[in-house]
Order: structure tokens, then sequence, then C-alpha cells
């Protein structure tokens, strides 16, 4: 054995260790459709009123469900393109280290629009989602800790501007955040394409 | 030369074929794996999956637990403290190889 073959084995031995932990089935489609999505649900406050609760739920429910569709459809197609099983190891990992933020975002949520606050809802969306992000980042790609980050960081930020800022901080947070990933994923994503075209013709 | 041959020969013989290797490498990542979530990341057939954990569990390396989820058996395995001392040192090798070699491109 030579130094080439040395560093491919240990190589070889990298990839197959973060495929075993690692949840790769993220895509930068969905990413960039929830950062657009986002965006779009803040912009539309320019003509509905932030302070109508119902107005507030359909946009913010609206944007939620669409992205999770997204995201679901994505994972569906990611699946197939990389030739992996959705439901693994991995994803049941995902999805445990998310339950705590998810729950209490939900608890939280049913609390402030019982209260009629629910303009504080985007800081505590943003905490929770953070919370989730870093949560889930021992098993997924970096550039999701850092978005988690970005989110506490928003989240907190947030409760200090006041209510007056809660729909931007979202537009900025939950948009411009997604999106940035979204383009992080999509560069992962083309490299990971050339070196599989690569190793198939090589 | 002679380095590199000494330190090929250090060079674990049982971790050192590639499916046994790929087993380690995946068990080191992760408390433990079914016998399906191996098969599934290390994309083997069930019989060479089968022969290769056997040869492992036969020299210490991994255990392997039999038990029954349900009505369903499932078969668990786990890496062994002995087989990741092997692992790291089999990774320690490697290293000193890529080492070797970089040192002799530079002098």
């Amino acid at each position: 054995m030579d130094q080439r073959q040395a560093a491919h084995t240990l190589e070889v031995i990298r990839t197959l260790m973060e495929r075993t932990c690692q949840y790769r089935l993220l895509t930068a489609g969905a990413s960039l459709a929830a950062g657009t999505l986002a965006i779009l649900g803040a912009l539309a406050f320019f003509y509905f009123d932030a302070a109508d609760p119902v107005a507030f739920a359909s946009v913010w429910g609206f944007v939620f469900a669409s992205s999770l569709m997204g995201t679901f459809v994505g994972t569906l197609m990611r699946g197939r393109e990389v030739g992996e099983r959705v439901w693994t190891r991995q994803t049941r990992m995902v999805l445990l280290a998310l339950t705590p933020s998810l729950g209490a975002g939900l608890v939280l949520t049913v609390f402030f629009f019982a209260r009629g606050e629910h303009l504080f809802l985007p800081g505590v969306w943003m905490l929770c989602y953070g919370q989730g992000a870093l949560a889930t980042s021992a098993y997924a790609p970096s550039g999701i800790r850092w978005l988690g980050v970005v989110m506490l960081v928003l989240g907190a930020l947030s409760f200090v501007l006041g209510t007056g800022s809660s729909i931007a901080m979202m537009g900025v947070g939950f948009g411009a955040g997604h999106l940035v990933l979204g383009f992080t994923l999509l560069s992962e994503e083309r490299r990971e394409r050339a070196i599989r075209l690569y190793r198939s013709v090589a | 030369m002679s380095v590199f041959k000494s330190l090929f020969d250090e060079l674990d013989p049982l971790l050192h074929e590639r499916g046994r290797l790929a087993i380690v490498s995946a068990l080191a990542a992760a408390p433990r794996l079914t016998f399906t979530e191996l098969r599934d990341t290390l994309g083997m057939t069930d019989g060479n999956l089968s022969v290769h954990l056997q040869k492992l569990e036969e020299k210490g390396y991994v255990t392997i637990d039999k038990q029954f989820v349900g009505r369903r058996p499932q078969t668990t395995s786990q890496l062994t403290r002995f087989g990741r001392k092997a692992f790291t040192n089999y990774l320690d090798h490697l290293e000193a190889i890529v080492q070797q070699g970089r040192r002799r491109n530079f002098a």
C-alpha cells in the first residue's frame, strides 16, 4: 500500500462514517423554496394587517404548510436521486431531536394566540427553530448549525426590538436564512454530482 | 520502500479486507446498528455481510445480539472495546503511511 492508497482508504472510511450518522436528504430546492415563501409571507403584510390574528395565522400557516410539503417532496426526490431510503435511523434521530422544540413551539403558539399577543410569535418560532436546528446539528450538514445559531440570535433580537419589527425579522430569519442555507446545499449537491460523474467516467 | 513495507506489515490483516473495514467503520460511527441498517448503508448482500460479521465476532471485534422486536427477529451489532482499539490502530497506521509518503515527497 502506498501513500495514495492509504489516503484514499482514509477518505472512504470518513465517508462511510459520515454516511452512517449523518442525515443526507436535506435538499437545496426545499430550503430555497422555504426561504422564498417566508420572504413572500413577510411581504404579504404590506397588504394584510399583522395585528389581525386571522391574517397572521393564515399567512404564516400557509408558509409553514407549503414549506413542509416542499421539504417532504424534496426529501423523497433526493432519496430517489441518491438511492437511499427516506425512513432511516438518521431520519428517526433527526425527528427525535426536533420533537422537544417543535412541541415547545406548538404550546407557545397556542399560548400567545390565546392571550392575543401573536406578534411575539416570530421571536418564539425563531428561538424554537434555532434550538431544534442545533439539536439536529450532530446528524446534519454544518450549514444547519449556523442557521440554528443565526435563528437564536435573531429570535432574541426580535424580543429586544419589540413586536413592531417581528414580521421583518421573520423575513430575515426564515427567509434570508433559508436562502443562504439553500445556496450552500446547492453548491454541495453540485460538488457531489460532479464527484459521482467523475467516478462513473473514471 | 522498507519503511512502507514495515508500516504495511503492521496493518491489521482482518481489517484490511474492504468489506470488514467498511463494517467496522460504520459501527465506529454509531453505538449499534441493525443488520438491515448495516446492509443498506454499505450496500452489501445479506450473505456477504453475514460472513464478515461472523468473522469479526469470532475474533472479538464485534458483538452480535439477536432478539425479537414484536414478532420479528432483529440482529444488532456493536463494536467491542477491542475492535474499536484495533480500528483506531488501523487508522493510525494509514495516517503514518500518508505522513511517511509526504515526507519522502518533500525530501
